[in-house]
């Protein structure tokens, strides 16, 4: 009696068991398939992004700074379209700003020619929409004129189309855009700010043309090592109406018909020269130049104008031993620059910065990068040396600089 | 408006003829020779650093070969042979 009730129990869990599995099995199968209805095929989403902090000494205070985290967010919509976000988190005069880079959806229309529209950033010479980020750039410091308070455009609203194709041997690449454009600084707000542009986002516009502009870039070897590229940029920054109206002598200050031609030349060379390294060499030229306008002085109460034209340019050179048989010295990286902003001689704003930068990098990895800089700031104008560069309040100070920062790219 | 006129007819000519360039010269005859890893080597250090292939896993080379097309302005060619080069080598 006893071994018949064992007996049946051992076959029920046998069957049990056995059933058990099998509806694992069959449970395994639905859920595997669940996902795979799911998950999808044609749509990925990425977080990347970069950070950069670290230890700032000039010849008045000495700071921790640098609190910047960049968040970037890609989404890829089968084979042709992407959509590009970038957000700032930055800690600047104790207050936490938060920007928009950028935000821009691109589409594969052909080979050569790509769509974009959103914000983005702009193609005017190469140092803005390539080089900027702290993991790129070789240097803890922008080169004068490059920031984003400088000459040329950085991000902006609109429509572009690009593309690249061979041509023979070489290499041709292409932009064009289409977008809101800057606004001219009147002085109304910042009197000593009068004939400048201001290059930030904006949603809506302040008169109705749209500034356009475009690049080529040419790459002459085959091996894509040399880039020349020249860009244009052209805008009506002037509002319809004059921003004085209504004051019986300075309404007839008006400023639609402002315009402003800006054009710009870089250059990109970067050769792994074998056994004696990594050479890489980049420069560009920028040039804006606005049509005359007459502003108002609240100080001296008159009105003035002046040529308004600048000019900014750097050339940097950078070099890494990577064929040192030594993990620690082919990680290494020294790096020179020398770079030189122009302001208009009569403008309240005039000045003519030179600066030479040197520095000393270890790379970590492909896209984290211990920076050890030196920079030396000198204003020209006679009357502004030893003070503190006026023309941009957040601007570098006058004199020496010395940095250790740490860029993080994820 | 007559000067953005002359600017949108400079930039279509441009346009079209970026266009026609591209379909009459054959890409491939060139780059078609040059191997993927190659163009990687060329291409990316022209920015930044190399990432080698190990860095990402193939769905997410797939988003950041569109990424670079698109910003760093690569043609279509280079693009599918790198990408194809750093998810055949990634393992
Ligand atoms: C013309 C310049 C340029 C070239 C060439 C270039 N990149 Fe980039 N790359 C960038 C910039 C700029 C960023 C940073 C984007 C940002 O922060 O807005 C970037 C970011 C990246 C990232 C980080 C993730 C992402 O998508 O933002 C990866 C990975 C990357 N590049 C891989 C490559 C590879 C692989 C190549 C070679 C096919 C390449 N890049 C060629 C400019 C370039």
């Amino acid at each position: 009696m006893k071994k018949i009730y064992l007996l049946s129990v051992m076959i029920f869990s046998f069957v049990a068991a056995v059933n058990s599995q099998s509806v694992t099995n069959n449970d395994y199968k639905t859920l595997s398939d669940n996902i795979n209805s799911i998950t999808p095929k044609n749509t990925s989403f990425m977080v990347r992004g970069y950070s950069h902090f670290g230890l700032n000494i000039n010849d008045e205070q000495t700071s921790f700074s640098y609190g910047q985290f960049s968040p970037i967010f890609l989404w890829k919509q089968g084979s042709r379209f992407i959509f590009e976000t970038e957000l700032e988190f930055e800690f600047e005069d104790n207050q936490l700003n938060i920007g928009l880079e950028y935000a821009n959806a691109s589409y594969i229309v052909s080979k050569a020619l790509v769509f974009r529209a959103g914000a983005f950033l702009l193609p005017f010479g190469t140092f803005i929409e390539r080089y900027h980020p702290a993991w790129i750039n070789r240097l803890s410091s922008k080169p004068l004129g490059f920031g984003h308070d400088g000459i040329g455009p950085s991000s902006d609203l609109g429509v572009a189309v690009r593309g690249a194709f061979q041509v023979g041997k070489s290499k041709l690449a292409y932009d064009l855009y289409v977008v809101n454009g800057p606004q001219l600084k009147t002085g109304l707000v910042e009197p000593e700010e009068a004939g400048m542009l201001d290059f930030s986002l904006n949603t809506s516009d302040n008169n109705k043309n749209k500034a356009v502009g475009g690049r080529l870039g040419f790459f002459p070897l085959s091996s894509s090592a040399l880039e020349v590229g020249v860009s244009g940029y052209f805008a009506k920054p002037g509002s319809e109406t004059s921003p004085f109206a209504g004051d019986s002598i300075l309404g007839s200050l008006n400023y639609q018909d402002v315009s402003v031609s800006m054009y710009s030349i870089d250059l990109s060379f970067v050769k792994n020269l074998g056994s004696v390294g990594l050479i890489d060499i980049k420069g560009q030229y920028n040039y804006s130049s606005l049509s005359d306008a007459n502003y108002y002085n609240p100080e001296e109460d008159n009105i003035y104008t002046f040529k308004n034209k600048s000019s900014a340019y750097y050339a940097q050179i950078s070099y890494k031993p990577i064929s040192v048989n030594n993990s620690i010295i082919k990680n290494l990286e020294l790096v020179g620059r020398y770079s030189a902003y122009n302001t208009p001689e009569d403008a309240l704003w005039n000045s003519k910065l030179r600066q030479y930068s040197i520095g000393l990098n270890y790379w970590l990895t492909w896209r984290s990068v211990i920076k050890l800089s030196f920079d030396n700031l000198k204003n020209n104008v006679s009357e502004a040396s030893g003070e503190r560069n006026e023309e941009e309040e957040h601007g570098p100070l006058l004199g020496n600089a010395f940095y250790i920062h740490w860029a993080i790219g994820f | 408006m007559k000067n953005y006129l002359n600017i949108l007819i400079v930039s279509l000519f441009f346009a079209v003829m970026a266009f026609g360039i591209s379909s009459c010269v054959s890409e491939k005859q060139l780059t078609e020779a040059k191997s993927g890893a190659q163009l990687w080597a060329e291409n990316c250090v022209r920015c930044h650093n190399t990432p080698s292939p190990t860095s990402y896993s193939d769905p997410q080379w797939d988003v950041v070969g569109l990424h670079m097309r698109v910003r760093a302005n690569l043609t279509d060619n280079e693009t599918k042979k790198i990408i194809e080069f750093l998810k055949s080598a990634n393992n």
